[in-house]
């Protein structure tokens, strides 16, 4: 286990030595930085004080939501697709007779929110540091010194894959905080004591809203440790970084729309993309009915043993004529 | 020296890539203390039999003990004894020297840093350790590739054609680095090269492979140019009967007839003897033409004389 900390150590030397790297993170905080300037100064702010007005607006708003209801269930009839409409309809009826105002975007809460969709970033840079962790150490040949030491191959294969999940947290982690600053910064701690509702089985439940929000980075963390562990896997098995970066990179980014494309066929719900985002099972329907948040845990845990096993098992009978 | 133990065996050493076999079966003992030189033309195998040596390459069949212990089945401790570097001392170019060297350190147990202090004054690095490896002359990266081989105090240096590319004084400041090792530490250093020259003035013993096959192993004492076979031609009349005699009498010196000159394979104080046969035995020998070989024709020889570069 020592063994592993040291290994893990030099891969974390090779990663923070790099220029590249400090590149990336730079412009991860920048891009927090100017997302939250963009939504406070760009995105039109709701005229009046939302302090008195949100009751009325929830109202204006539950009208609407009935409507959209009873049109859906014309055209297509009572059934799941209207489910998370009566859901909000319901909250919103809560919010009001119990005078807990909604989170406006305007706010640290809204903004932190909305601060995990910056983790599509860290998958990105986090894929590039991943496919090129093994394959550039063929390219540059230094692999050959790496591994005529007294250490198994499979370990300085795990030590290179953990090196590159902290990479992967430390990004999702520095957008955490950076949001977090970005957001007080701009708009300060009103309304900081507001719960997070949710609605289960016919009961209202008022949650930690820092809980929500952490549970929403780390729901949005499956997809990034799902890809950064495909890239690194066709980093083993074909030693290109560009390869892996391409590959992963074009499957993260069509993904969900092949899986949307496909969505009337049943196996689709075996594919991996259709349960990368697991907040499907919190808000909204899944992609294929009858899916289930067991279901798509096991497929994924599923690819994501087939990823690593398929690197292990190259990496440990590979060659080495680099 | 034959009654020490072995550190290194190589029992019938094969390798095979898809169809082609590329090592045809290597058997070879090395002793603690001796320069061994893996001598051999572009694409003889010495770098497959190395890879294979140090479990960069798998074994198709045979196999390769250090100190007792197999490379395949029990690798981390069979190689713990090994130093190496293999064709190019490929570093980290944007980690200094020094870093480079702590993260080979890091892999061994209980290194300390003055070990590595010690290291980099032995190969005459101190004044550029801290600076990127990218900025270092070949001859300070083959020097660096030393440094990072000799890490953990191994007790055998594996070295694959480390003075490829060097200038002149490169190459003897490494031979120089090696014999001393060799002779300070006494480590067993296995160096391959393709240049004859070299291997001579830094071995103890010479192995020469080609087209993956050991073909002779040599202490470098005996390879004198003296002790070398020279090819006598004998201008004979009768030839075919001249040819008959030697055959004879002595079957194992390659005789040949072509028109009416006799080649045979002699030591130099044999070819009066030989005449003397033939004389007698009534063979006309209306002249004699020795041709002395150079080592460096020897090797050409064997090897076919093919991409010496
Ligand atoms: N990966 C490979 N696939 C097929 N043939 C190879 C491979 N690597 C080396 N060879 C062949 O094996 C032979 C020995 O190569 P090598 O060990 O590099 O020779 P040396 O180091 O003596 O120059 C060469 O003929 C080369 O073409
Ligand atoms: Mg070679």
């Amino acid at each position: 286990m020592f063994n592993i900390l040291r290994l893990v150590q030099n891969e974390n030397l090779k990663i923070y030595k790099r220029m590249s790297t400090w590149i990336m993170i730079s412009l991860l905080i920048l891009s927090v930085v100017i997302g939250g300037i963009a939504t406070k100064f760009l995105m039109n702010p709701n005229d009046g004080n939302p302090e008195t007005n949100w009751k009325e607006e929830l109202q204006v708003r539950n009208e609407q939501l009935q409507m959209d209801i009873e049109q859906i269930e014309n055209a297509v009839g009572a059934g799941s697709a209207t489910k998370p409409l009566e859901e909000e309809v319901l909250i919103n009826n809560y919010r009001i007779e119990n005078d807990i105002a909604p989170v406006e975007s305007e706010t640290l809460w809204g903004f932190m929110i909305s601060a995990p969709n910056f983790t599509t970033f860290a998958s990105l840079f986090a894929i590039v540091i991943g496919a090129g962790i093994v394959a550039s150490e063929f390219s540059t040949g230094t692999i050959k010194l790496l591994l005529i030491r007294p250490v198994n191959r499979y370990k300085i294969l795990l030590s290179k894959y953990l090196a590159t999940l902290l990479f992967a947290f430390l990004l999702v982690l520095l957008i955490f905080i950076t949001a977090f600053i970005v957001g007080s910064i701009m708009y300060g701690f009103q309304g900081i004591d507001l719960p997070y509702l949710v609605y289960t089985e016919g009961q209202f439940v008022e949650k930690n809203m820092l809980n929500h929000i952490i549970t929403l980075f780390g729901l949005n963390s499956v997809n990034l440790i799902m890809m950064v562990t495909f890239a690194f896997m066709i980093s083993t098995v074909f030693r290109s970084s560009s390869l892996a970066i391409g590959l992963s990179l074009f499957l993260m980014f069509t993904g969900q729309q092949i899986v949307m494309l496909l969505s009337q066929y049943d196996w689709v719900k075996y594919i991996l993309f259709a349960n990368t985002d697991l907040t499907q099972y919190f808000s909204g329907s899944p992609v294929v009915e009858g899916m289930t948040l067991t279901f798509s845990v096991t497929i994924l845990a599923v690819y994501f043993l087939f990823f690593n096993v398929a690197s292990w098992v190259i990496f440990q009978k590979r060659d080495v004529a680099a | 020296m034959m009654e020490r133990e072995p550190i290194i065996q190589l029992k019938d050493l094969k390798k095979k890539i898809g169809r082609k076999t590329i090592i045809h079966g290597i058997s070879l003992d090395l002793y603690p203390g001796e320069v061994f030189g893996f001598l051999g033309p572009n694409g003889a195998g010495k770098t497959t039999t190395i890879r294979m040596m140090v479990g960069l390459m798998k074994i198709s069949a045979g196999e390769v003990l250090i100190n007792g212990h197999s490379v395949q089945d029990n690798f981390e401790k069979a190689i713990s004894y090994v130093g190496g570097i293999i064709e190019n001392p490929e570093m980290y170019k944007y980690l200094s020297g020094r870093d480079n060297l702590i993260h080979y350190a890091r892999m061994i147990p209980n290194i300390k840093k003055e070990k590595i202090d010690e290291i980099v004054k032995l190969v005459g690095l101190e004044k550029r350790i801290h600076e990127k490896v990218k900025t270092y002359s070949l001859g300070m990266r083959q020097r660096l590739g030393l440094a990072q081989a000799l890490l953990h105090s191994p007790s055998i240096l594996i070295l694959d054609e480390p003075t490829n590319g060097l200038d002149p004084a490169g190459i003897r400041e490494i031979r120089t680095y090696i014999r001393r090792i060799a002779r300070e530490e006494n480590i067993t250093v296995f160096v391959s090269s393709h240049l004859l020259s070299e291997m001579q003035l830094m071995c103890d013993r010479i192995g020469i492979i080609h087209h993956g096959k050991l073909i002779s192993v040599e202490d470098v004492t005996t390879m004198k140019e003296d002790n070398l076979d020279i090819s006598v031609h004998f201008d004979v009349t009768p030839s075919q009967k001249a040819l008959d005699i030697v055959k004879e009498v002595q079957p194992d010196t390659q005789p040949s007839i072509k028109e009416n000159w006799l080649t045979v394979q002699l030591k130099k104080d044999e070819i009066a003897n030989l005449n003397k046969v033939l004389v007698d035995q009534g063979i006309d020998v209306s002249g004699i033409y020795a041709e002395q070989k150079t080592l460096e024709e020897k090797f050409l020889e064997v090897t076919g004389g093919d991409s010496h570069v």
